[in-house]
């Protein structure tokens, strides 16, 4: 299976048939080991100063594989950064991919330690990687980073605690201790969702703003499916620990060709009443965990348009326009 | 509209939070009515009052909340001054609500069935056989198998908690349930079946529905009309046309505007610098004032008239006239 490609062909990241399977132990008299196929094969590509969204409901995997690119969890496969296998290289020796591979969580009210000071927050992950010779050229570095996020002015945010700024000010301050590293790869996962919607707004502008000015690649996970529209370059489509398609952002969300993007699509209502929304083009519910994942295409269960083919046979994805990818055996 | 009359009329309501810093004020002074038959929306960010005031309409305002003045007309009658009893039979059997991830408070080691039949045996005088067909009944009526009434919470997926949760409010065939944010926890394909199980609803069993939200996506989908509420107070008023086509309030086009659009054309998103106000000391005059890009000197003095510019549409705001 070949990744999609990226323009000019400059990959910072590439995932290769990632697996992580987590086990349980279920039953009550004969306890058996069943394994949760949490992400089941996931390949695709970043490129430099590149925004890849990775979209999908609860429990398809995105938040595992965001985790396991950063070597936060184990995982099988291949995670070739700058062309180097990270995954061979033993965690002891990794810290120095830490300062180039950069995390957002979701909640920038558990994500900051309250009972330091916005300065300190920062200035512990300089510390931390040694990037400041003095004290002066240490807070020169907080002091820009507060700017890059907006904090302006900074000294005005330094020294407060996380409790007196707001949602939107906290994930700010979140962003700024991962650039402030100067990193080329940053994992936000969900890093607008706990966020008011008028503050929302200014965060996603701030990513973008991020990625031109210091050309830092983004792994955007997400399952809002609008504001990946205006914030990726590429989106990929996971269902049940598999990418069933990736293209262009615009591409995708404009002529979806797997039928759970399209149910996805239609699904999302529209802030206008002028537009309804239409039926939606599926079946049932989302398995709550990945542990019987049925056979030949995972979606064909829910599936409208499924064959007989789609329950034998597993689709692969396969290039059917210039740079889109999907994974359907009804289209190829 | 013009034949459905009005069940709830809230006048000038206020609900203050009494704290060691002084009062908070939630809700400042809101009015609005629903009529039978709608779906009425209420939209704001955190901490706008959006759900003070619909607590204020159970009557479960939590303490240190109070109810300080104004008024709840329900079909004419001012619920503030109800007595146990009364309040007893308007919960539920009137007005009943879905509370916010209620649908991760079902007790665990209790069926579904028998969760919708207590509601229903502890405000009507039935025996415990009709309320468990009743029961039955109910969570067919929001699209779940009668075969699943003996389930327990955890055999049930996300979705299908919330249709629960639908069915137990709807256990006393209330006249208008309100629901705070009925779908945010969930996933996009469930959310818009939920959706179309409350749109459903309101057609079959002519329930209006109060329907309180952050997205506003979620307002254009089901509601007739709704109220954009900022800082303790509703800004403007209308119906779902009139909000979403033709917004007056500077806060109200700025709040549509941040909005990413997934279908038709890509437009360019705006965001609201600043955040809204502490409501201990809210600003003087209009509220929106620091954030508005608009103001104009009469704004940072004068509090802005609810006035209506069309019929039905109601905006606080002093640069429409």
């Amino acid at each position: 299976m070949s990744s999609s490609e990226v323009g000019n062909g400059d990959i910072l990241l590439r995932v290769i048939n990632l697996r992580k399977y987590f086990s349980v132990r279920r039953g009550i008299l004969f306890k058996r080991t069943f394994y949760v196929k949490a992400v089941d094969g996931v390949s695709f590509d970043i490129g430099r100063g590149e925004i890849l969204g990775l979209v999908g409901e609860s429990g398809c995997g995105k938040t595992t594989t965001g985790r396991a690119i950063l070597r936060l969890i184990s995982a099988e496969g291949k995670i070739l950064f700058d062309g180097v296998n990270i995954l061979s290289i033993p965690l002891r020796k990794f810290k120095p991919y830490r300062r180039k591979m950069q995390m957002i969580f979701q909640d920038p009210y558990e994500s900051l330690n309250p009972r330091r000071r916005i300065y300190d927050i920062i200035a512990q992950a300089i510390r931390f990687h040694k990037l400041a010779n003095s004290a002066e050229e240490e807070r020169e570095l907080v002091v820009q980073s507060l700017e890059e996020v907006g904090l302006r002015p900074p000294e005005e945010f330094m020294y407060r605690y996380p409790h007196m700024l707001s949602g939107g000010q906290r994930q700010r301050v979140a962003i700024a201790r991962t650039i402030v590293l100067r990193p080329e790869l940053i994992v936000a996962d969900e890093p607008v969702s706990m966020l008011d919607v008028s503050t929302r707004v200014g965060i996603l502008l701030l990513l973008k703003e991020l990625q031109k000015k210091l050309k830092i690649s983004f792994l955007y996970i997400t399952h809002d499916l609008a504001t990946a529209r205006y914030v990726c370059d590429r989106i990929a489509i996971m269902y049940l620990g598999k990418i069933v398609e990736i293209g262009p952002a615009e591409e995708v969300l404009t002529n979806p060709l797997h039928p759970y993007t399209k149910a996805l699509i239609t699904a999302v209502p529209e802030p206008d009443p002028n537009i309804k929304r239409g039926k939606i083009p599926i079946k049932g519910e989302v398995p709550p965990t990945a542990i019987n994942i049925p056979p030949g295409c995972r979606f064909h269960p829910r599936c409208i348009y499924a064959e007989k083919k789609c329950m034998e046979c597993e689709p692969e994805l396969i290039e059917v326009k210039p740079n889109h990818y999907v994974a359907c055996l009804m289209i190829q | 509209m013009a034949t459905n009359k009005e069940i709830l009329y809230i006048d000038e309501l206020k609900v203050f939070y009494e704290t060691k810093r002084g009062s908070v004020k939630a809700v400042d002074g809101v009015s609005f009515n629903i009529y039978s038959r709608e779906a009425f929306g209420l939209a704001g960010e955190s901490g706008c009052g959006k759900s003070t005031t619909a607590y204020a309409i159970m009557r479960l305002v939590p303490p240190p909340g109070r109810i300080v003045s104004g008024h709840i007309y329900w079909m004419g009658k001012d619920i503030l001054n109800f007595d146990d009893e009364e309040l007893r039979r308007y919960r539920w059997k009137e007005v009943s609500m879905v509370f916010q991830s209620a649908m991760n408070a079902l007790n665990p080691v209790m069926t579904i069935g028998n969760q919708i039949a207590e509601a229903i045996l502890n405000h009507e005088n039935v025996s415990k056989d009709e309320a468990f067909k009743r029961a039955e009944e109910l969570l067919e009526l929001v699209g779940i198998s009668k075969d699943r009434v003996n389930d327990y919470p955890h055999e049930f997926s996300g979705g299908m908690r919330q249709r629960a949760v639908i069915a137990m409010a709807l256990a006393c065939n209330p006249k208008l349930v309100i629901a705070d944010e009925p779908v945010t926890a969930l996933d996009v394909i469930v959310q818009a079946q939920i959706l179309d199980v409350l749109r459903n609803l309101k057609n079959k069993l002519n329930l209006s529905i109060l329907l309180i939200t952050h997205d506003l996506s979620v307002i254009a989908d089901i509601c007739d009309r709704a109220a954009i509420m900022y800082a303790g107070k509703i800004v403007e008023l209308g119906s779902v046309y009139d909000i979403f086509n033709n917004p007056l309030h500077p806060y109200t086009q700025l709040l549509t505007k941040s909005f990413p659009r997934l279908k038709g054309e890509r437009r360019g998103i705006e965001y609201i610098p600043g955040a809204p106000p502490n409501l201990i000391n809210p600003p003087k005059g209009c509220r929106f004032h620091p954030r508005c890009p608009y103001v104009k000197d009469v704004c940072r003095e004068r509090e802005p008239k609810y006035i209506e510019v069309d019929g039905g549409h109601y905006v606080a705001c002093h640069l429409v006239k």
